[in-house]
């Protein structure tokens, strides 16, 4: 409105532009800083959904048109699953073997550990939507990051290696002791990008996978067997639910499918149901007995010996059967015995035989057990007694030629062996020499494999009949079958994985702490100035509503004008921040595969938390200046006690000293101690620094003749316009240097027994398991580990299962973590690793002692579960087993795994059969002999042996990743709360324009005045960096004195660039004290 | 029209200021109060326009006890019927002289016929006392006793029964000073408007019909104690 627009009436808004105008550089201040906060809040939140958005892209890419995976774990079927199943689903699907494995460049001999094999039939590339790749014979396709990580160029050849794809376990009883691993060498035809399925991947985990594709019919074995498969994928695109999937599973699968076949019995005439793996599982053994048709156990086992007296049959085969198919089977420990063993031992009914036979330990290791049977009967050999079917057909025995051929897969004492032995075998085959009941066998030969060597049926038992009976046998789920719905998985533990959004607002927080405080300054420096039109506008009759009104108007206006471009400013910052975690930072995350995407929910959630976080803040200034204004002048102004000051100081003093001689003298507190003593040094520095000021008090001068009197005469009733200051630039100091004083390294506690490291020395994984014992006589001579210089070397040795790593190092949220059993009682021997936390209920006990009882967790991170938790895990047979959680370890090498009991272990996982993962200790000066040696060994088995030091520090690098994430970024926060003491100076010297005017009055130059303004704010500069570093030192003692240092270049720049933006602020503050309006104030007086 | 009576008030670090003060002004009457600076004539002001609270007393206004209004009854109350002039003129530096003006009429509900009819009468109050040719300028563009005037028609905006003058000439010359005295006697006269002057100036003072000196917390008619 002006002179002319005579007719327009004046509004609030009206004056709210004009008020704009005239205050364009303060509104701009406010609104630049707005900007910083908004765009710190929103780029975070936007940072989180960047996180969970690449986290399900990468894993939607790496699974491709995969939607439901049936696994059978780590048991196989018949390919022709696959096609019964897409027909019942009426989806397409393909066959898959994993493997795990690793390979080596043939040229180079560069090994890649850790790769995923996937034999896969031509259809698989086709079922993934890419029709242009086929793997020819003799050749693999492999991803590029492979292909990078063993410099791999098509035509190159590759070794792969892998573990031997056998129905039978090679832990299993008598499976041969050869062929654990199977290898072979290809040629690299073609090198697949992501979008062609190269980084195709059933697990859960943003790092991307080392690929090789392989066609399956490259894998035969020696008999040139094409192997079965053990993945069956079925298309995302319109596929069945997860349940859907498994009905046409169970609607086709057929007993063949997991290598069941039912044969027919000659000596008895009935039908048997035998399995591929020898054993029949426990699971599958109560389905059969569930059947309306009656199925009856035998077990069939090799004994070492049979002895009468002095008399020895060796290696015989005896059977435990069920009495209710064979009458003349005896209860307890009667034996029926054939013609040829009475003749070979001269038995009698009645005689006391002896049974020795091999049994797993724990640790699957062959011990021999005996046992007395009294002889009930001697048969002849014909009928049901001349059975040979009843040997199972270990693959090492059955076929062969001669005893002495035998590959049972454990020690055979050929001396024993005699010619009629062989003559029996020639004659009889495995035909079993002695028969006890059932319930007996199953006793002493049962094991983790199952109770039976087969399933037999009643001779009336007719063929038909039985394929009827075992229609939609076995379940599914009781032989090992697991159906998941990828795609929800994936993207479930995408979205309740890291959240990166609450991380960066965390890290940010320093950022956002100095927004906040640099705006409170510049809006009570703005509300400072126009406190005379404020006050104006009292005198005319505004009521302190309309003038609320009127400043809400004002800060909405600005708050409005720095959120909108500040979220979109928040684009950016996720931008920066992705690169960083793609590059810089990538330590937090592992991957570079991280895409900055917009997000509007964020945008606008940002937006709005901040626009509205501002309008409260400013509501809350306008509304305490508001009040300070019109509250009636009661001219009160107290001058803090300094004698009280100066006392308190000094005892602040003594307990700093006391605390800093303690934190030397008692090494095990020296951390917490420091940290105090750090404390108390920040308060006795700042009541030193307000001494300072109050010390002006105990003065009698008073004077203007020397310009530092002034500065303190001022502070001496305000002092804490100066304290205020030091305080936040001390505190931002002392955080940041305390933060990266956080820095995890590897200390002397954690190489200690109890320590992270267990004590061990080294820590060593394998992608192929290893078979046997590494520790005893027999391992050490297989291994070559009986070399002298290794005598001081002790292994312990652990089985794996596979599983999605829930370490810190996967961002997303895991449920099925891989599982280690471990050897509790060594760990209980050596009393290596300590607890964080266990559950209620078993304090005061080991919690190592709860493994062999129930399974023990490590692992919190990844997992969100916590002791007293339950964890439901699936064994191998498909069972679902809750785990109770009974401890949580600290900070160990063995995050990312669930740790079980071995006993437990073996019981739910059978079939996984050698150790992966290692822990060595030893004469420590040898470690590098260890390294070279143990990798050397077991160099087939793709060994990799690293200090176990290092393997702990690997994890450390996720939280020191986020320390200097969190170090930087609240240094940038410092360095803009620092731009605000030039703001502090400003308001400073507006208070004070009235004692400058009279000080110009007196003849001070304005100069003089500046340099006086400057050099007090140029003091409360570096009193706060002074008080902030110095605290910090002490505090953060133990980690200077110690390894884990101070980032000293990250301090050093920080404090350098805090006092170049410091001074800079405060030289462009000053040079606003102006002649003119310190004349004006002399005017009004 | 106003009583103030028995009014106290004191601050920590200048010890009692008024003490058991007693006044009255007559509807039309004009008053000046004179003293030393710190003698608390501002403080009399601001008690009387209920910009600050005594400590104890009572100040009654047309038969209403002022200090019993709440915030928003003490601004209606300044915005209805009173009028300050001080000594600083305090214009909004970005709002023009006749915005200004103006500002006023924004603080309490004005109807377009009554904002219309207060917008022509501010404007001829401009014309009498010569500053219609600002209107436009902002307070950084005119001089001291242009803005004197300004503020005086400021107050007068609202046509208010009392106007609060302190130190009204304390930062003009001499003719500067004189024009605004004149013209506030005039506008009492013509008008009716009472007015309270706080001043240094003998010659302001004297134009007034009453005039006091406040000494010692308490105010004594001026002449009697020069006699």
């Amino acid at each position: 409105m002006t002179g002319n627009n005579k007719g327009m009436k004046l509004s609030l808004l009206h004056i709210i532009r004009r008020s704009f105008t005239y205050h364009l550089r303060d509104i701009v201040y406010q609104v630049l800083i707005i900007i910083v906060l908004t765009s710190v809040v929103t780029g975070s939140l936007m940072t989180g959904k960047s996180v969970r958005k690449s986290l399900r892209v990468t894993s939607l890419e790496k699974l491709g048109n995969t939607g439901i995976l049936i696994s059978s774990g780590i048991r196989y079927f018949d390919p022709s699953l696959v096609d019964r199943v897409a027909e019942k689903a009426g989806t397409d699907c393909t066959g898959v073997l994993e493997l795990d494995g690793y390979c080596q460049n043939f040229a180079t001999q560069q090994t890649a550990p850790g790769v995923k094999i996937f034999a896969v039939n031509d259809d698989f590339f086709s079922f993934q939507g890419n029709d242009t790749v086929r793997i020819p014979k003799g050749e693999v396709a492999i991803n590029e990051q492979l292909a990078s990580y063993l410099a791999l160029t098509p035509g190159d050849e590759l070794i792969i290696r892998f573990n031997s794809i056998s129905e039978l376990p090679a832990d299993a009883p008598f499976a041969p002791g050869d062929a654990k691993t199977g290898s072979v060498v290809l040629t690299v035809s073609s090198i697949l990008k992501p979008a062609a399925s190269g980084n195709f991947s059933l697990a859960v985990s943003q790092i991307t996978p080392l690929n090789i594709f392989v066609s399956r019919s490259d894998l035969t074995d020696a008999e040139g067997k094409i192997p079965q498969i053990n993945r069956l994928l079925m298309s995302r695109q319109h596929g069945p639910t997860a349940v859907e999937a498994y009905n046409s599973l169970a609607a086709v699968i057929k007993p063949g499918d997991t290598g069941l076949s039912l044969r027919q019995v000659p000596a008895t005439g009935g039908y048997e149901l035998v399995s591929d793996r020898i054993f029949i599982d426990q699971p599958l053994a109560d389905e059969l007995a569930a059947l309306n048709i009656p199925s009856y156990p035998a077990i069939t086992y090799l004994a070492n010996s049979i002895t009468l007296g002095d008399r020895l049959t060796p290696y015989s085969f005896v059977s435990g059967l069920d009495p209710a198919l064979y009458n003349d089977i005896p209860k307890g420990n009667g034996i029926v015995i054939n013609e040829w063993l009475a003749n070979d031992l001269g038995a009698a009914e009645g005689d006391t035989l002896t049974l020795a036979w091999y049994s797993p330990d724990p640790l699957n290791r062959l011990m021999e057990e005996k046992a007395d049977f009294i002889v009930t009967r001697i048969v002849q050999m014909k009928g049901i007694w001349a059975d040979s079917l009843l040997m199972p057909e270990f693959p090492g025995i059955a076929g062969s030629v001669s005893c002495s051929a035998w590959d049972a897969g454990t020690e055979i004492n050929m001396d024993l062996i005699r010619d009629k032995d062989e003559e029996y075998w020639n004659r009889y085959a495995g035909t079993p020499k002695a028969f006890i009941n059932y319930e007996k066998g199953r006793e002493i030969w049962g094991n983790n494999y199952g109770p039976a060597t087969s399933m037999r049926f009643a001779a009336d038992a007719t063929e038909p009949a039985l394929v009827a009976n075992l229609s939609g046998f076995p379940d599914p789920s009781k032989s090992g079958f697991v159906v998941s719905d990828l795609t929800e998985v994936s993207v479930k533990a995408a979205r309740e994985g890291v959240d990166f959004s609450s991380l960066f607002l965390s890290l940010g927080f320093f950022m956002i702490l100095s927004a906040i405080i640099l705006l409170i300054l510049i809006v009570s420096a703005f509300y400072e100035s126009r406190k005379g039109q404020v006050k104006t506008l009292f005198a005319l009759g505004f009521s302190n509503r309309i003038i609320e009104k009127l400043l809400f108007l004002e800060s909405g206006l600005i708050a409005l004008a720095g959120t909108i471009p500040g979220a979109f400013a928040g684009v950016l910052f996720n931008l920066v921040i992705i690169k960083a975690l793609n590059s810089v930072w990538q330590g937090a995350v592992q991957t570079d595969a991280l895409t900055s995407g917009f997000d509007t929910v964020s945008l606008a959630t940002g937006f709005a938390s901040s626009l509205v976080v501002i309008i409260i803040l400013l509501k809350i200034r306008s509304g305490s200046f508001l009040k300070k204004l019109s509250q009636p002048e009661t001219g009160i102004t107290k001058v803090p006690s300094a004698r009280r000051n100066v006392i308190v100081a000094l005892i602040f003093l003594a307990v700093t000293i006391i605390l800093a001689v303690l934190s030397v003298t008692l090494t095990g507190y020296s951390t917490d101690l420091s940290y105090a003593a750090g404390i108390m040094t920040f308060a006795t520095f700042i009541l030193l620094i307000r001494q300072y000021f109050l010390g002006r008090k105990a003065s009698s001068r008073y004077s203007f003749s020397n310009t530092g009197h002034i500065s303190k005469s001022y502070y001496l009733f305000n002092s804490s316009h100066a304290i205020a200051p030091v305080i936040f630039l001390a505190a931002g100091l002392f955080a940041v240097v305390i933060t990266g004083a956080n820095k995890m390294s590897i200390n002397n506690n954690m190489l200690e027994r109890s320590g992270g490291t267990g004590g061990f020395l080294l820590w060593g994984e394998t992608p192929l398991p290893v078979p046997g014992n590494l520790t005893d006589s027999h391992g050490k001579i297989t291994y070559g580990l009986d070399d002298p210089s290794l005598n001081g070397l002790a292994i312990v040795q652990a089985k794996r299962t596979s599983g999605n790593d829930a370490s810190c190092l996967n961002l997303n949220h895991i449920v099925s973590p891989p599982l280690l059993g471990v050897d509790a009682a060594e760990f209980i021997r050596r009393g290596s690793f300590s607890f964080a936390t266990t559950m209620k209920g078993i304090e005061g006990t080991n919690p190592w002692q709860t493994l062999e009882s129930r399974p023990s967790d490590t692992v919190i991170y990844g997992l969100k579960i916590k002791p007293g938790d339950t964890l439901a895990i699936r064994a191998e047979s498909g069972r679902i087993i809750n785990l109770v959680i009974s401890a949580g370890l600290n900070s160990s090498v063995f995050q990312g795994f669930v740790l079980i009991g071995t006993d437990n272990f073996n019981r739910f996982f059978p079939s996984v059969s050698g150790s992966q993962v290692f822990l060595a200790d030893g004469d420590a000066a040898s470690t590098e002999q260890y390294i070279s040696t143990l990798s050397e060994r077991l160099k087939v088995y793709g060994a990799h042996f690293e200090p176990a030091a290092d393997r702990l520090a690997s994890f450390f690098v996720v939280t020191n990743t986020y320390l200097r994430v969190f170090t930087i970024l609240s240094g940038i926060g410092m360095i803009l709360g620092v731009a605000g003491l030039g703001l502090i100076l400003l308001r400073n010297f507006n208070r004070r324009r009235r004692d400058f005017g009279l000080m110009v009055a007196e003849g001070y130059s304005v100069k003089t005045i500046r340099r006086i303004v400057l050099r007090e704010h140029i003091l409360i500069l570096f009193a706060g960096i002074v008080t902030g570093f110095v605290s910090a030192m002490v505090a953060t003692r133990p980690s200077i004195m110690g390894d884990t240092g101070l980032p000293w270049l990250t301090i050093t720049v920080m404090i350098i660039l805090v006092i170049i933006t410091g001074l800079t602020a405060l030289i462009l503050s000053v040079r606003g004290i102006s002649r003119e309006n310190l004349i004006a104030r002399i005017r009004k007086e | 029209m106003l009583q103030l009576t028995n009014v106290s008030k004191s601050f920590q670090q200048r010890g009692i200021v008024l003490n058991r003060l007693d006044l009255a002004v007559s509807e039309g009457d004009s008053v000046s109060i004179s003293g030393p600076s710190g003698s608390g004539k501002t403080t009399l002001l601001n008690i009387i326009g209920l910009l600050d609270r005594p400590d104890s007393g009572e100040v009654i206004f047309r038969g209403r006890p002022l200090l019993d209004f709440d915030h928003e009854a003490s601004a209606l109350y300044r915005n209805r019927n009173i009028g300050f002039v001080f000594q600083d003129h305090l214009l909004l530096p970005y709002l023009t002289v006749k915005e200004n003006i103006l500002l006023p009429l924004l603080a309490s509900k004005t109807d377009d016929t009554v904002y219309k009819e207060k917008v022509d009468d501010s404007m001829t109050m401009m014309e009498l006392i010569g500053i219609s040719d600002i209107a436009g300028k902002y307070p950084y563009q005119i001089s001291g006793g242009e803005a004197q005037r300004a503020t005086l028609v400021r107050a007068l905006v609202n046509k208010p029964s009392l106007l609060l003058a302190d130190e009204p000439t304390g930062s003009l010359d001499k003719h500067n000073a004189d024009t605004l005295g004149d013209l506030l006697m005039q506008l009492n006269a013509d008008y009716g408007i009472a007015i309270i002057l706080a001043t240094h100036s003998q010659e302001l003072a004297a134009k007034m019909k009453v005039r006091f000196l406040l000494s010692e917390g308490k105010l004594v008619p001026a002449d009697d104690r020069k006699q």
